[in-house]
């Protein structure tokens, strides 16, 4: 397994996608996470000459609200209780599609297979290697919040003041599992379609339209709810609340399932999305 | 340990001992296709064994199940005395299936790290490899501008890397250009020398005429003969021309050692072993005739084939 593992890295790592990936993360979280928010924040638009001075104290109560969602000490809200972190998932769940699925498009599962490593040993090894870069790229995900945390410190004159490590710590925790799940949905799917193009497909439009329109959905029923408190957004919404309640001006959801709770269904289905392409590997013929 | 034998002269002549056995080896998909049907296998110690069928006749799926990528219906086979696939069978396995298949973003060296950390062989066998089938001067280009000459090279690098006893190559020269084949044939054949076995599947009767000591014929999943190419053509024998035939032709049937004499396009073809022909070409002419042709002639490769395969083409 420790054989395979290196030569996953290996290739991960030598992978031009792989980088390119790690750039549109970065791009996206330092975008939507700090620029277009704080642009619209310091930069409001002129308030029309009849506007009632009420309304107008409350829009300057959200902007302040806002900025300061941005500076360093409000790192882990604005990362994970406004849901920041959440649109990494597109970008790991194409990461996990490609570390499983190029294989079978390029035919390489089957080079590789006949070296020698057992196909238990194989993919546990391609596991590891996507956890490692996972990892990375939670890693990451942190550096550009806090990055763009310090530059909007610097543009308003603020303390900088960082949340304490052990809260840094647990972000870490939560960044893996946020990340991981949706990594490994894409590992999964690359796996059972033996190929990138419908895993990826299937895995986007079930992340951004079916999650979406399933938290959105005003229905008021039990088994509604039970049903949402299984899928992987709610989950990783809920688990991202334990840093706080969330920003009112983000209009987000309260969330269903206790963090304690979504961070034990999201380690499930990272196991059950790994144990399903251990599954599929073993029992299958490579053609 | 098991037993070898070696062709070359003056090196230690062992038992040889089947390196490859399959016993009524079959796979099916669904319930209509038989891609191979009770395939029964022997590739011995030291030899090179070419695996000959028509395009789609089972080779390719047999040679998949012998690695363990694809699982028989039923029968069973073992390669080096393990169980197809199993790390301990291909430790000492090399193998090129298909189409040479790597990860097009890495350069040639890069693909062959890549293998040998799977297979646990050392770094230095990355040069060695590489010197071996003389692609150490384009290692750092990615292997997505290879020509397919090189992707097959570097395909059979990656088989040699664990330095194996039995090397699997399907179809190695596919789609290369005459000298790319050529070049390919020598390398096989010195990999094929010594005690190394190779197993060669190919659709190209010249080819294995050329490099396998040994021939099984595969023809709708079945194996429908087994043995050396002389084996294989089955009936030898002597093509003469003399003038006058039919007077040749009396003479001949009185010869001894001749089992069969038949006269075709006016020339006569005997059924005798071909080291007798300066015998019976003396006869002939102190019997007063004139002899304008006599040369070996017996059933070509591409007849038996043909007879065998029941007339499918290649």
């Amino acid at each position: 397994m420790l054989a395979s593992f290196r030569a996953e890295l290996l290739k991960i790592r030598k992978r031009p996608a792989t980088w390119v990936l790690a750039l549109v993360w970065f791009v996206l979280l330092v975008l939507f996470g700090y620029v277009f928010t704080y642009s619209f924040a310091a930069n409001p638009p002129d308030p029309p000459e009849n506007q009632p001075a009420a309304v107008q104290q409350q829009q300057e109560a959200l902007n302040e609200q806002l900025l300061n969602g941005l500076l360093p000490e409000n790192l882990l809200e604005n990362l994970f209780t406004n849901g920041t972190f959440n649109l990494g998932a597109a970008i790991v769940l194409i990461l996990g599609a490609m570390a499983a699925g190029s294989e079978y498009g390029w035919g390489t599962l089957k080079t590789s297979l006949t070296q020698r490593p057992s196909r238990f040993g194989l993919l546990a090894g391609k596991a590891l290697a996507l956890a490692v870069f996972l990892v990375l790229f939670v890693a990451l995900g942190l550096a550009a919040g806090a990055l763009s945390s310090y530059g909007v410190a610097l543009l308003e004159d603020a303390a900088v003041e960082w949340p304490p490590l052990e809260e840094l710590a647990k972000a870490a925790g939560v960044g893996v599992l946020t990340l991981g799940v949706w990594g490994f949905l894409g590992f999964a799917l690359a796996m059972l379609f033996r190929g990138t193009a419908l895993a990826i497909g299937l895995g986007l439009a079930w992340a951004l339209a079916v999650e979406n329109t399933i938290a959105l959905l005003p229905i008021d029923s039990d088994w509604w709810e039970s049903f949402r408190r299984l899928t992987l957004g709610e989950n990783t919404a809920s688990l991202g609340s334990i840093f706080g309640d969330p920003n009112p001006a983000f209009g987000i959801p309260e969330p269903l399932v206790e963090p304690e709770r979504a961070a034990i269904t999201l380690g499930l289905y990272v196991a059950i999305f790994a144990a399903l392409s251990l599954f599929l590997l073993l029992r299958r013929d490579v053609t | 340990m098991a037993a070898t034998v070696s062709r070359e002269p003056g090196r230690e002549e062992r038992r040889p001992s089947p390196l490859v056995e399959t016993h009524g080896l079959t796979k099916r998909y669904g319930s209509r296709i038989t891609a191979v049907r009770e395939l029964d296998l022997t590739v011995k110690r030291g030899e090179v064994y070419g695996f000959l069928g028509p395009n789609g006749a089972g080779k390719t799926t047999t040679l998949r199940m012998l690695l363990g990528l694809i699982r028989p219906t039923s029968g069973e086979a073992r390669v080096l005395g393990e169980k197809p696939g199993s790390p301990a069978g291909l430790e000492k396995v090399g193998a090129l299936v298909e189409s040479p298949a790597f990860y097009p973003y890495l350069s040639g060296r890069d693909n062959l790290r890549v293998m040998a950390r799977y297979s646990g062989a050392p770094r230095s066998r990355i040069g060695e490899v590489l010197d071996q089938v003389e692609l150490s001067g384009r290692a750092k280009d990615k292997f997505k501008k290879y020509s397919l000459g090189m992707k097959q090279r570097l395909g059979v690098a990656a088989a040699l890397l664990k330095d194996p006893e039995l090397l699997i190559l399907d179809e190695p020269t596919n789609g290369l250009d005459p000298k790319g084949m050529a070049d390919m044939r020598g390398l096989i054949r010195r990999l094929g020398r010594g005690d190394r076995t190779v197993l060669l599947s190919s659709h190209l009767l010249g080819e294995v005429e050329q490099i396998c000591d040994r021939i099984g014929v595969i023809s709708k999943g079945s194996l429908v003969a087994e043995g050396s190419i002389a084996e294989l053509r089955g009936r030898q024998g002597l093509l003469v021309r003399a003038e006058p035939v039919e007077e040749a032709a009396r003479i001949a049937e009185r010869l001894a050692g001749v089992e069969e004499v038949a006269v075709a396009d006016g020339a006569l073809r005997l059924r005798t072993n071909p080291d007798r022909a300066a015998e019976i070409n003396a006869k002939l002419v102190s019997a007063g005739l004139r002899v304008s042709e006599l040369r070996p002639a017996g059933q070509s490769l591409e007849e038996a084939f043909l007879e065998l395969t029941g007339g499918e083409t290649v």
